[in-house]
């Protein structure tokens, strides 16, 4: 049985957080920086709303704003972290394997599972705002040997159909969960269909711009749906939308199952 | 009756602590339930409190439980 919930945009948790005062060990930056950060999930400051979806803890939509703007080097474990860069440039350093420096611009986007453990950070050092969506994943296993892929979605080439850009399909960055993400990305009013895996995986649809309609719920830019116990996905997209698929395994997870109970959202009964 | 040693995952950094191994260099040893915890207890890695720890089913990685053990 079909089971969903609509998120939209201005639903969402909202931080801001500031490079100067009590918040300037973690947020790096001239001072006036600061970090926008919309959760769909709870997470850090924000526990206002839904514990997560499937084996996704975070989604957020950040916003790094001023030069040098970002997190200053902090621990992981365990976690899958995804990021997808829309506009702007991310600098992310990390110590996976021999660690690395990288710089991801528009349509780059990594895969970094912290597993045994490993330290990051993420800046914008240059003057222009930073705008990408973080994903983090609970992992298949603790303690897996930490590992760090990115790559790079050409929004010129692959248009108008939906592309996989994590996951087990060719070309798509490996991943150590039962997860994939997809993106779409038009020049035109078109239908498509996503398949998920099975019908118990449960797919989140984020509207990054445009407009679309899945399975006939009017979704604006940055506003979400999750959806589990279908065999397809409709999606009417208008011109010039990029629209996320998120596709995961659903855990029975004793966090989520509560909220739901409390909020009358029964997505996984 | 003793309920089986569990394992809880930080959601602000996925630092773990397994009731089984406990966390001896941070005066908790090993079979310390997570219930025996005081509340006010926060990640010893990034500070993260109690109450945002989430409870998994989750095994180790090949040699994972070693590393566990000097995390």
């Amino acid at each position: 049985m079909p089971k969903s919930f609509v998120l939209r945009a201005g639903e969402r948790g909202h931080d801001v957080i500031y490079s100067d005062g009590s918040a300037s060990s973690y947020v790096a930056g001239h001072p006036g920086s600061h970090i926008t950060r919309e959760s769909s999930f709870n997470f850090h400051q924000y526990q206002g709303g839904r514990p997560g979806f499937g084996t996704v803890r975070v989604f957020g939509d950040e916003v790094f704003s001023g030069a040098g703007c970002g997190y200053n080097m902090h621990p992981h474990h365990n976690f899958i972290i995804c990021a997808f860069v829309l506009e702007g440039e991310l600098t992310h350093i990390n110590t996976a394997g021999q660690g690395m420096v990288d710089q991801l611009r528009q349509g780059d986007y990594y895969v970094f599972s912290a597993g045994s453990g490993g330290k990051h950070c993420e800046l914008s050092i240059s003057p222009e705002n930073m705008n990408a969506i973080y994903l983090w994943l609970m992992p298949g296993q603790l303690f897996l040997p930490p590992s760090y892929h990115r790559a790079h979605f050409d929004i010129r080439t692959r248009r108008n159909r939906i592309a996989q850009l994590v996951g087990d399909a060719d070309g798509a960055l490996p991943v150590s969960q039962d997860l994939r993400v997809s993106r779409l990305v038009t020049d035109r009013a078109g239908g498509f269909t996503y398949t998920p895996r099975t019908p118990e995986h449960g797919v989140y649809v984020f509207v990054a711009e445009g407009s679309a309609t899945v399975n006939e719920v009017a979704l604006g830019r940055r506003d979400s749906l999750g959806i589990s116990g279908v065999e397809t996905l409709a999606i009417e997209a208008a011109d010039s939308s990029d629209i996320f698929f998120v596709e995961t395994a659903m855990l029975d997870d004793a966090r989520i199952r509560a909220w739901e109970k409390a909020h009358g959202a029964d997505l996984l009964d | 009756m003793d309920a089986p040693l569990k394992r809880w995952l930080c959601l602000g950094c996925g630092f773990s602590y397994d009731e089984s191994l406990g966390l001896p260099e941070h005066g908790l040893a090993p079979g310390t339930r997570w219930a025996d915890i005081p509340d006010d207890w926060v990640c010893p890695d990034c500070g993260t409190p109690k109450n945002q720890f989430e409870m998994v089913e989750m095994g180790y990685a090949e040699a994972g439980v070693d590393q566990a053990r000097i995390a």
